[in-house]
């Protein structure tokens, strides 16, 4: 199932946070959305999921129009957001997590509930023995883990996860991010957003960088890696202060955000939009 | 010995009372932070319904059915009228709209049933006697139901699927939205529970402890109490905090003073606010429902 966002607008009441996003992944495509703190990452899975209202432009689901739709229509429609922070229901079960991540699906035939639910724990095999334990007793990185199984359990084909490395040992970061491309070879669509740069960049098919609400770059990984302006303003430092990450020279002054007008970044615009 | 046998059955039953009308408390509480003040008025209404339906004929079971649904019914519409439209509810706000609901209300009971406190017909009439304490049947009858009823609130939270949805708007909204719960049908469903078991407590408690019109403040405060000791979010709490203010009055009430009955809810109120704000039987801050 692709995504398709046009001209994206939303905010909080009368604060403007979003200037119109465009982004798009398609079927079984991993999309990375990079950006320092307050971009507008998280306001842009908000809109996205409902959570929030879009109060200009269009998102498309398999080219319907669900624009307007709320968290719930969104989830049965097929869209499943691991917000930031994992918030997974700390006093229920991790089984408990899981039937209510599936709870859209209630109505819906046991043997999908039960096949969602063995493809989580074929992912992560770790919550298997924690079944009964209760989720706020789980460490970061299996709340993690399981905050993603809780969105696996909606049956989703489209999956968009907040910042799903924040915290976590560089260990867990791989073996979660190796999730999420497993996931991605399974037809599954994904965007991630991320400020662990490295790691979204090595195993996202394409990549866009988020400056003040506005989509500034876009393009594949390996060119944007290497790109100044990534490494430099955009990330707030985040990709270059990684020890052995190209060391590109900063092209821009150190601290200020140069916005570039994303029509002047051609050279990064490697991959045509479907 | 038998005084203190005696004290304590009395103060479990109408512990009993105040336990199901604390689960009311903390059935809306943990949903939406609305800490409901007319639920004392439920319990009120409830007992008046069933006097005036059996003084009109109807036999008694189904006096209290009526009673049950009616209030169970004015709970729910009281959600959509005064707490559904309200965009940013807040503890505070929710204070104000609940007290002018029980305002209401009182007004409205005084108006259709008058001043005077009666009692319903019990469930059976009459009592016996063991060891020397006196037992009536109606006590037995309110100590079994609300053992019964709050043991099914509490598999209603803990087993099925419904409940679970519940706890989990009121431990994290926002993933409970994104899983696909509507944070205002559970907020209407909270209602429709706290609505049945506040209702539930007023038939039980009438034969024996008689309702008027106004007989929900104090029913409400003790309630209220009962829950703040549990924590405001723990039905094993509201049960337990429920049972303990029961007793803990009456032997007040047999051992000091009669008139120190009603200081006691206070006194226990303050302190635990003082030392324990998280309840006395609370498990931790996380543990809700
Ligand atoms: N609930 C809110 N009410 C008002 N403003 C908000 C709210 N949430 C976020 N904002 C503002 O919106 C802007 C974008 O925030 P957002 O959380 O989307 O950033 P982000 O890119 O996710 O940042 P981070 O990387 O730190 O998570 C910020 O300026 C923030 O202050
Ligand atoms: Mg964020």
């Amino acid at each position: 199932m692709s995504l398709e966002v046009r001209g994206l607008h939303a905010g909080y009441g009368r604060l403007a946070v979003l200037h119109g996003i465009d982004l798009s992944a398609g079927e079984g495509e991993l999309v990375a959305v990079i950006g320092a703190n307050g971009a507008g990452k998280t306001t842009l899975l908000r809109a996205l999921s409902g959570l929030l209202p879009v109060t200009a432009g269009t998102v498309h689901l398999a080219g319907t129009d669900v624009t307007g739709y709320g968290p719930e229509k969104l989830a049965r429609t097929g869209l499943a957001h691991v917000p930031e922070n994992r918030l997974v229901f700390p006093s229920l079960s991790v089984a408990d997590n899981l039937v209510l991540g599936g709870y859209t699906r209630r109505r819906g035939p046991a043997s999908a509930r039960a096949e969602a639910r063995d493809r989580a724990m074929a992912l992560f095999p770790r919550l298997e023995p924690r079944l009964e334990q209760a989720a706020g007793t789980l460490s970061g990185g299996e709340q993690q883990m399981l905050a993603i199984a809780r969105g696996l359990m909606a049956q989703p084909r489209v999956l968009v996860l907040d910042e799903p490395s924040v915290g976590l040992a560089p260990r867990l970061v791989g073996e979660i991010f190796s999730a999420l491309g497993q996931l991605r070879d399974d037809g599954l669509t994904l965007v991630v957003v991320e400020q662990n740069a490295r790691a979204a960049f090595a195993v996202a098919d394409r990549v866009s960088v988020m400056d003040r609400g506005r989509v500034v770059l876009e393009g594949d990984p390996a060119a944007l890696s290497t790109d100044p302006r990534v490494s430099g303003g955009f990330l707030g430092g985040g990709f270059a202060a990684d020890a052995d990450a190209d060391a590109a020279p900063a092209a821009e002054a150190p601290g200020g955000t140069p916005v570039v007008p994303r029509s002047g970044s051609g050279a990064t615009r490697a991959t045509e939009r479907t | 010995m038998t005084d203190l046998l005696q004290l304590l059955f009395a103060g479990l039953s109408q512990g009993a009372v105040y336990a199901l009308v604390a689960i009311g408390f903390v059935a809306i509480f943990t949903v939406s932070g609305v800490i409901n003040l007319a639920q004392g008025e439920f319990a009120a209404l409830a007992g008046l319904v069933a006097i005036s339906a059996v003084g009109s004929g109807l036999p008694l079971l189904a006096a209290v059915v009526l009673a049950v649904v009616s209030v169970a019914l004015v709970a729910v519409i009281m959600e959509r009228l005064v707490i559904f439209p309200v965009k940013r509810m807040t503890t505070l706000v929710s204070l104000i709209l609940t007290l002018g609901v029980s305002t209401g209300l009182k007004a409205l009971m005084l108006l259709v049933y008058g001043p005077n406190a009666e009692g319903l017909t019990p469930l059976t009439p009459g009592g016996f006697s063991v060891a020397g304490v006196s037992i009536r049947y109606q006590e037995l009858w309110i100590l079994l139901i609300a053992g019964i009823v709050s043991l099914a609130v509490y598999w209603f939270y803990e087993r099925t699927l419904a409940g679970k949805s519940l706890r989990a708007c009121a431990e994290q909204p926002v993933a409970a939205r994104l899983v696909g719960i509507s944070l205002t049908k559970a907020s209407l469903i909270s209602f429709l529970i706290a609505g049945t078991v506040g209702a539930i407590a007023g038939v039980l408690a009438s034969p024996i402890f008689f309702t008027s019109w106004e007989s929900g403040l104090t029913l409400g405060l003790k309630g209220f109490v009962a829950a703040t000791l549990g924590g405001l979010i723990s039905v094993r709490g509201a049960v337990l905090g429920g049972l303990l203010l029961g007793v803990l009055e009456t032997l007040t009430a047999g051992y000091i003073s009669t008139g120190l009955r009603d200081a006691v809810a206070f006194l226990l109120l303050i302190i635990v606010l003082v030392a324990r704000p998280a309840g006395i039987f609370g498990r931790s801050a996380e543990a809700r429902v």
